[in-house]
């Protein structure tokens, strides 16, 4: 997709028109492209000996995530509880029963408000949690991308009278539908970015407007590998070799639909997890339930969730998150 | 008025001030003429053990004032102690003078009215001002609109006062406080919009206590408090007394969690700045490099001198380096450096920016200013500081507070080399009565 025909902001999500955006003829679409795209990845993992698993929803811990996002609180017979902003550790967890294995998990992120204008949050969402025992980085990033190639491939046979309705350009997936993906490292990423004028840190995660140029340029998805620690989550394992460098990627759309895939392999020893922990801000005592399993020992493994939402406007080609979720909540609006 | 005290601070001096603002810089104008005024008489000396290095540097002026003459030509007059610029930058926030307000924690000297109190002076002055640790964890973040969070209270307060472009607001994350994410909620939380989008809100990383170097928070419950908080702290009976102590962890650090740690912060929150700070730690010169090549807009080093909460005794005055010794171990910052310890009027402050500091940062003296007078005791004490800066600043031959340098003070005793910033691992000097 060309710089002109980028996506724009899109029209903005009106919370006291529910009943309008429920009716409209483009969520009706996208909701028959979802529908598609879960029936696409589910075909995909049960052909691959994958289990589905249904995630929990409350949990004393949550994935403590980054870039200011918050998980909400419940009290759950007196005790603090959050709702999942993502059921990392739970997924962890589970692979001493199901070494692989998916969820399509409801996920809660109250964003902070910059992230209303990106096009690309929301703070209900879903992501389709992939863990695989045993896997490094480059398996995960393997499945990441024959996950996407099967829905995309699954969508454009089944729906095509849809997407055509929508306008989208079946030719947007043909780089993608003949397995060219692309990867850079982060301080790839981060070097183009400062030679194009954009002041990315080199330090933190690529931000928003940086994602979208990189995911502009692009003709293709590629992966970002190599993100810096302090960036990202503590479960991400760091590169032996090189102190500082995790073993994670992202997997970006082209065409300014940005991130789709966060993945790793995880770290899987007691003292490093506790140690990053810190290094994260993180208070150790409030993992207990999770440091007690890895203390017992978990499987080394890694993964990646990939957003249910996103993957839906990808192909849609809409302009924002909202017009492919049923009941957007966006950053900072007050929606039913 | 609570009648908030603090024993071994120069309470009386304070409230003196609180009082009389700039008067109270001068002897009662009644003596004049009478009385000849020298050091010692009108200053009492400090209490054993809590006096540091600091405060025996004298301001040292010279003859030739090359600055004095710059300063002349450019105003093409001869230059007055008020043509002292105060203005600067501090950890990323403009304000008119180099002054900041420090934490204080959640104990009951520095209870609701008092923070309101002093959020409000703080904003009219354009200071920027830190909001202390465990006040979510202790309190809660939003209540019911009778009973609101406290540290809500605080930043609509100081908000609604600040003129716009100065001062900003600086809320602090302890261990026990990572757990509620304070950050995160004041990151998103809407009244705190205007704040965050003029670029006047940080994030200040809290490593230690002044008071209680190596340790964490303390403060004295009842036990139905002790119960209630018993999920979220560490909390010990205080055998005899009926009290409780509640404890915080002082959180564990090595150089590369907080390298890390600064990072997230970063990272999490690009919109906000990011300060540190640190107890008197005598690796403290290290800590500060880590925090400032990690990217910290400020780092604070608080002296090892009091607070607001609960500390042994067998740490006050005898456990953690002297804010001067701090100051002389970090040498020239690479960073913005902000110093808290003791201060409340000209003197301290003045020597504290001659050693590197960039602003000095007002604990107890603005809990006291306030209690003195919760509608203009903190501006009076202030002011008065501010003027006496401005005196001993023109003093030396220079008008701008960041021109301070060294070479304006001179330690009458024998005292502590310097210490070279490469070299953590220096022990401890002992110190001198």
């Amino acid at each position: 997709m060309s710089q002109q025909e980028q996506p724009a902001a899109g029209a903005v999500f009106r919370p006291d028109r529910l009943g309008e955006h429920l009716v409209a003829e483009t969520t009706r679409a996208a909701m028959l492209v979802q529908q598609e795209a879960l029936y696409g990845v589910r075909d995909y993992f049960r052909g691959r000996g994958f289990t589905e698993l249904l995630p929990p929803m409350i949990g004393p811990v949550t994935d403590p995530g980054a870039r200011g996002a918050k998980a909400l609180d419940v009290d759950f017979y007196g005790h603090p509880y959050k709702l999942m902003t993502s059921a990392i550790f739970y997924k962890q967890a589970s692979l001493k029963g199901f070494p692989k294995l998916f969820y399509i998990a409801p996920n809660i992120r109250v964003e902070p408000p910059e992230t209303a204008t990106t096009g690309r949050h929301l703070v209900e969402f879903h992501q389709i949690d992939v863990e695989i025992a045993g896997a490094s980085r480059e398996d995960a990033m393997d499945t990441a991308a024959g996950l996407l190639t099967h829905v995309v491939r699954h969508v454009l046979d089944t729906v095509p009278d849809v997407l055509a309705g929508l306008g989208r350009d079946r030719l947007a997936f043909a780089e993608l539908l003949a397995g060219k993906f692309d990867s850079c490292t982060h301080t790839e990423a981060v070097d183009r970015l400062r030679a194009g004028g954009h002041p990315q840190s080199p330090d933190a995660e690529i931000d928003w407007a940086g994602e979208r140029i990189l995911s502009l340029e692009a003709d293709r998805p590629f992966f970002i590998t190599d993100y810096p620690k302090g960036s990202r989550g503590f479960y991400d394992s760091e590169d032996p070799d090189r102190p500082g460098v995790l073993r994670n990627f992202d997997l970006i759309a082209p065409g300014g639909y940005g991130e789709l895939v966060s993945g790793s392999e995880r770290e899987a020893d007691y003292a490093t997890i506790v140690t990053r922990m810190r290094e994260s801000g993180e208070n150790p005592a409030k993992y207990d339930w999770y440091l007690r399993l890895m203390r017992e020992g978990l499987p080394s493994s890694a993964g990646f969730g990939m957003g249910l939402q996103r993957l839906v406007r990808f192909l849609t080609g809409l302009d924002a998150l909202w017009q492919v979720s049923a009941y957007p909540k966006l950053p900072g609006t007050v929606s039913p | 008025m609570t009648r908030a005290s603090a024993p071994g601070f120069p309470e009386a001096q304070v409230r003196q001030r609180a009082r009389e603002g700039v008067a109270a810089v001068f002897a009662p104008l009644e003596t004049y003429g009478d009385q000849l005024f020298g050091a010692g008489a009108d200053q009492p000396p400090a209490p054993d053990g809590i006096a540091d290095d600091l405060d025996r540097a004298v301001v040292a002026p010279p003859v030739f004032m090359p600055r004095r003459l710059e300063k002349l030509i450019d105003l093409g007059r001869e230059p007055l102690h008020d043509d002292v610029d105060l203005a600067t930058v501090i950890g990323g926030f403009s304000s008119p003078l180099p002054v900041y307000v420090s934490a204080f924690g959640s104990t009951r000297a520095a209870g609701a009215d008092t923070g309101i109190a002093v959020s409000r002076q703080a904003g009219r002055l354009g200071i920027p001002m830190v909001i202390g640790e465990n006040l979510v964890p202790v309190t809660g973040y939003r209540r019911s609109e009778k009973d609101r969070s406290p540290i809500l209270e605080r930043l609509r307060a100081y908000a609604g006062e600040c003129p716009p472009g100065l001062g900003g607001v600086v809320v602090q994350q302890s261990t026990e406080d990572a757990d509620s994410e304070v950050w995160n909620l004041v990151y998103s939380d809407p009244s705190v919009a205007g704040l965050l989008d003029s670029g006047r809100l940080g994030f200040e990383l809290k490593t230690g206590q002044g008071a209680k170097p190596g340790l964490g928070g303390m403060t004295v419950v009842d036990p139905a408090e002790a119960a209630r908080l018993d999920t979220r702290f560490a909390v010990r009976e205080l055998p005899g007394t009926g009290g409780w102590l509640r404890c915080a962890t002082p959180g564990t650090f090595t150089e590369e969690i907080l390298r890390q740690q600064v990072r997230f912060m970063r990272n999490n929150f690009p919109r906000a700045r990011v300060w540190v700070k640190f107890h008197p730690g005598r690796d403290v010169a290290a800590a500060a490099v880590t925090a400032w090549r990690a990217g910290s807009d400020a780092v604070t080093v608080d002296g090892a001198q009091g607070g607001t909460g609960w500390a042994p005794r067998a740490f006050l005055g005898r456990a953690g380096l002297t804010l001067g010794e701090c100051l002389r171990r970090i040498g020239a910052p690479e960073g913005c450096l902000l110093a808290s310890g003791r201060i409340w009027e000209g003197g301290r402050a003045v020597r504290a920016l001659a050693m590197g500091a960039t602003a000095v940062g007002l604990g107890r003296a603005a809990l006291l200013a306030v209690d003195e007078d919760p509608e203009h005791g903190l501006i009076r004490l202030v002011e008065a500081l501010a003027l006496e800066a401005r005196m001993l600043i023109s003093a030396v031959g220079k008008y701008h507070s960041r021109l301070l340098d060294r070479e304006d003070l001179w330690w009458p005793a024998p005292t502590a080399q310097p210490h070279p910033v490469d070299d953590p691992t220096v022990p401890t000097l002992e110190r001198t009565p």
